[in-house]
């Protein structure tokens, strides 16, 4: 009788597989349920955005930037045309500063519901999903109502917006903060505070805080594992030094500091930021013209920048260099949903096969970011 | 043993707490329906005209149409589009402005610009479109859109342009030319011959 191997087993978790968020194939080696090795294979949804940049004009990269973080496009248009203008050299009127705001802010609200509602859906809690996703729902509304689409925006330009906001976008938009504000509680009462969601994700897949800086985890990921960092509010880009927020970070409220539960709540908690943060930018609103600073033509100067902005899933930057040609000779983007996907198997050593779902879906990754 | 005990009674409490929020949901079904039985009944389309000129411009992301009447041959579209689903063959005309009435070529816009193009190919692949109404915007003629909203009177919305084969995606709007019409077209001016 030959020697049958018994003290390791291949996992195979996706390409097709509900929990991965998208086309993710992990292979799990497991000792009995017991995880030793994770190796994330990517690549599954590349669509060659660095590559495809350099082909097209300056303005024809946006579109793309949308199909990165799907899930969070505006935030995704914002970072690029912030990165652009800082190289330009464009100075965008007040009202096309506030409504980048208010429409980032919308999208980090939708993106945190929908990264939320899932990760309840991989625990295997049906009903908080359909109740997050009613209310994100009335988000793509307002983004319909806006700019046409409801997932792919193209809505920010290169120096201004596509359009201006809707006449009554300002009542519409506090009609929905006052329903909105409430419904957190529900959703509380409804996952949070659920003795058995707390039991699957409190001490679970702890994320120590210097892992995490050396991992280069950022975001609600980094923020929950205590470490204060938020680009919006160390260094500030477009106008959010004018708003009061605080930046929740994780406190181990139901376990250990830097587990699942605390990424989770940290993301509850930005959402109450966020809401903050729209009603003080729709209280001054400031009236102008949001296509007066557009260029003719855009060729920025020879140069390169780096610019990285707060997307709801961490610090996302844009790395481009000009060569002073209308078509740009390099555009990177640093992906922060990669690098949170990069620490999965440090963390998720020595955890059960269930953990590692919990653990995946706490760090809220986004397949179309990664890949690219 | 205690633990064990608080933890029952937590888990039956919070659950309760849950499955009452989900009753009271079930009671108001009424009020808090937000479901739509789709082919019966739909959203209503948000009505907007805006852009630049905040008249012509709308907002709606459906099925992308050209008035053919209007266009000039610009090709404004056809190199702005991100993903190239937009070809447009054009020919020289003898005339500007003049009407050409074998190939149904009509020498004026509805805005009054004299017409230097035949149009003899304009195709879109809306099965390649991303939808990022880029090629709207440029348009001097505005004869390129979405259809539906401020443009309903000219085309009404049509979101389920669905096909059993993706050829029928190719959409042609330009008149067909023969051989014949094009090598006519395509001969030199008799004036300039001479």
């Amino acid at each position: 009788m030959g020697v049958v191997q018994t003290d390791q087993m291949v996992l195979n978790i996706g390409p097709q597989h509900p929990s991965t968020h998208g086309v993710l194939r992990l292979e799990v080696m497991t000792d009995g349920e017991i995880v030793s090795q994770i190796k994330p294979h990517l690549g599954y949804l590349h669509r060659c955005f660095e590559k495809h940049s350099e082909n097209v004009t300056y303005e024809q990269v946006i579109p793309f930037t949308d199909r990165c973080d799907y899930l969070a496009s505006m935030n995704s248009n914002f970072g690029y045309v912030v990165t652009m203008e800082e190289l330009m050299e464009i100075k965008v009127s007040d009202r096309v500063e506030y409504i980048r705001v208010i429409m980032g802010e919308l999208n980090r609200i939708a993106s945190h519901l929908l990264a939320l509602g899932v990760y309840g859906l991989d625990i295997g809690a049906f009903t908080p999903f359909l109740y997050m996703l009613r209310d994100r729902e009335r988000i793509l509304d307002m983004f319909e109502y806006t700019c046409g689409a409801r997932l792919l925006y193209n809505y920010m330009w290169v120096g201004g917006v596509s359009h201006d906001l809707p006449k009554d976008f300002e009542k519409i938009c506090i009609g929905f903060l006052d329903y909105f504000e409430p419904q957190i509680e529900e959703y509380n009462n409804l996952l949070t505070y659920n003795k058995i969601f707390i039991e699957r994700t409190a001490d679970v897949g702890v994320i120590p805080a210097d892992v995490a800086i050396s991992y280069g985890v950022s975001g609600p990921n980094l923020r929950g594992s205590g470490v204060n960092w938020d680009v919006r509010k160390d260094e500030p880009y477009s106008i959010y030094d004018r708003f009061e927020f605080d930046v929740p970070i994780g406190e181990g409220k139901f376990g250990t500091l830097g587990d699942c539960f605390d990424r989770y709540w940290v993301r509850m908690l930005e959402i109450k930021e966020s809401v903050r943060i729209l009603r003080q930018a729709l209280k001054d609103l400031p009236s102008g013209d949001v296509h007066q600073a557009l260029p003719k033509k855009i060729r920025p100067p020879k140069g390169s920048i780096y610019r990285r902005t707060e997307s709801p899933r961490g610090d996302l930057g844009y790395y481009i260099i000009s060569d002073g040609s209308p078509i740009p000779s390099r555009v990177k983007m640093r992906s922060p949903a990669f690098t949170a996907l990069s620490c999965l198997d440090e963390v998720s050593k020595g955890w059960m096969i269930s953990d590692v779902i919990a653990i995946l879906g706490s760090l809220d990754i986004v397949l179309g970011e990664i890949d690219r | 043993m205690y633990k064990y005990f608080t933890n029952i009674y937590e888990t039956v409490n919070t659950l309760w707490t849950g499955m009452r929020i989900t009753f009271r949901h079930m009671i108001h079904i009424k009020r808090d329906n937000v479901t739509l039985q789709y082919p019966e009944e739909r959203w209503p389309r948000p009505e907007r005209n805006i852009g630049f000129d905040h008249k012509d411009y709308n907002v709606i992301r459906s099925r992308l149409h050209v008035d053919i009447d209007d266009c000039i041959g610009c090709l404004k579209c056809e190199r702005v589009c991100p993903v190239d689903c937009i070809t447009i063959n054009t020919i020289k005309t003898p005339t500007r402005g003049e009407d050409i009435s074998e190939v149904n070529h009509t020498g004026e816009t509805s805005n009054g610009t004299k017409k230097a193009m035949v149009v003899s190919r304009f195709t879109i692949d809306m099965s390649e479109c991303c939808y990022c109404n880029l090629c709207v915007y440029p348009c001097p003629e505005e004869c390129i859109f979405m259809v539906g909203g401020p443009n309903s009177s000219k085309h009404p919305i049509d979101y389920e342009f669905s096909q059993f084969d993706r050829k029928d995606l190719i959409y042609q709007f330009a008149k067909k030319l023969t051989p014949d019409q094009k090598k006519k077209l395509e001969s030199p001016k008799p004036e300039v011959e001479a």
